[in-house]
């Protein structure tokens, strides 16, 4: 087994560096794209985040080497197979993202990136500290089954996480045509952090672009609409510690307060789901955008 | 040990990060000061907030710090600053608030969503009496 090291470490100075750099472009350009409080919240988010990795990833790590014991293949560290794991890792991450979106025990702890009004490199940086909780690390369990070391599969989602930090921008317009094809992108995932309603639940990927185009949920920019950022129901509060739980308290308090056979119902469906049709989801949000925007279509008689 | 300090190292290395990239934006002057503009503005950011609130009345703060709009339905929703940016929340009879001559301050049931005060001139007791009677 080769000696690997954590690219994140290496990468955190050029990651300051880069914020430091939009900060400036934003104070030619637009300086409401950054907000100081906001920003401190999403940099103590990612801080608090490294932390909790530091305390839960041991664990992590054993289980997958547990997996791994009993994999299926030997796929060893051949060129190929580092390949074969960046893209079925960014797979993998796909399929947690959109899962993440859509049930509300692991929204409760992905909500934390998306909980700021702003988009800029520091929202990249606004990791979750409950993913351990949450349970986020199962989606990437299989690969080591499948064959791959624990420690590929860690290096490689290190790079996937590096990658995704430039995506944060709205400094990049649009990349040329054959990238913003195949790749994640700032406007690819500038749609993905929007609360409007033609672009809610959208563009999961990571790296590759093309998980969304063959699994149905890519929605292209478009240059009509400015684009809002935030959470359906925005905090309205830079208060850390309730930015970080804020998901899980409201869990706790509808699970308590909700009718016995509706109670699981709160934990597994979908964020803003509610036994009694009070609330509301992105999928009634985005019907209603879309039966209004039906009828300013159709002509008065 | 070793490792543990090293980690430590970087900890504080971070926080040290977060601290000088939060004066940074400070000193850069980022966020700007922004306000509502006019009955427009406060229109757009409710439907943002709630797509399809479309409001028969409001009111701006004098200031434009915040607003109070009112549906056909008698929903109420109250918007305001917060940084850089709006947030806006539907009222209901939890919400409280309180006259005091121009100055109404409306506080929602949400302990973190804080308090805010509007002047909103000689039409404060209209919505007022507004929020006093509200069904829901």
């Amino acid at each position: 087994m080769p000696e690997l090291f954590n690219p994140v470490d290496y990468a955190v100075p050029v990651f300051i560096l880069l914020i430091i750099i939009e900060m400036l472009w934003a104070r030619k350009k637009a300086p409401e794209k950054y907000e100081p409080k906001d920003t401190l919240t999403s940099l103590a988010f990612g801080t608090g985040s490294t932390v909790a990795g530091a305390l839960t990833g041991g664990l992590v790590f054993a289980m997958m080497l547990w997996l791994y014991e009993h994999h299926l293949f030997e796929i060893g560290w051949a060129w190929w197979a580092w390949i074969a794991c960046f893209v079925l890792d960014d797979l993998a991450y796909y399929v947690f993202h959109r899962s993440a979106h859509r049930v509300r025990w692991l929204w409760a702890s992905h909500v934390n990136h998306h909980s700021s009004q702003h988009y800029n490199l520091s929202t990249a940086l606004r990791q979750t500290w409950t993913g351990f909780i949450a349970v986020n690390f199962i989606f990437r369990m299989p690969l080591a089954l499948v064959g791959f070391h624990p420690a590929m599969i860690a290096f490689c989602g290190g790079i996937n996480l590096i990658y995704q930090f430039w995506i944060h921008t709205e400094a990049v317009g649009r990349m040329p045509r054959w990238f913003e094809a195949v790749m994640n992108t700032p406007s690819h995932h500038r749609v993905h952090h929007a609360t409007n309603p033609r672009y809610l639940d959208a563009n999961y990927a990571g790296v590759f672009i093309v998980w969304d185009k063959m699994f149905g949920s890519f929605t292209p920019e478009t240059d009509d609409e400015k684009i809002r950022y935030g959470i359906v129901k925005q905090l309205g509060t830079f208060n850390l510690l309730y930015s970080v739980f804020h998901e899980w308290i409201g869990i706790a308090k509808d699970v308590w307060s909700a009718p016995w056979r509706h109670k699981l119902g709160y934990i597994w469906r979908p964020p803003g789901w509610s036994h009694d049709g009070s609330r509301e989801t992105s999928d009634s949000i985005k019907a209603r955008w879309q039966a209004r925007r039906e009828n300013q279509a159709t002509p008065a008689e | 040990m070793e490792g543990a300090l090293i980690e430590l190292a970087k900890l504080g290395g971070s926080i040290a990060a977060i601290l000088f990239l939060f004066w940074l934006a400070r000193r850069l002057d980022l966020g700007g000061d922004l306000r509502i503009r006019d009955e427009a503005h406060a229109r757009a950011l409710a439907d943002e907030a709630i797509c399809g609130f479309e409001p028969v009345d409001i009111i701006l703060d004098k200031a434009g710090m915040g607003a109070l709009l009112k549906d056909a339905q008698g929903r109420h929703m109250l918007i305001r600053r917060h940084g850089a940016a709006f947030v806006a929340r539907l009222l209901d009879r939890h919400s409280e608030s309180r006259l005091d001559q121009n100055f109404l301050t409306i506080g929602t049931s949400e302990k973190t969503f804080g308090k805010v005060t509007l002047n909103l001139g000689k039409d404060a007791q209209y919505w007022a009496a507004g929020l006093r009677h509200m069904a829901v």
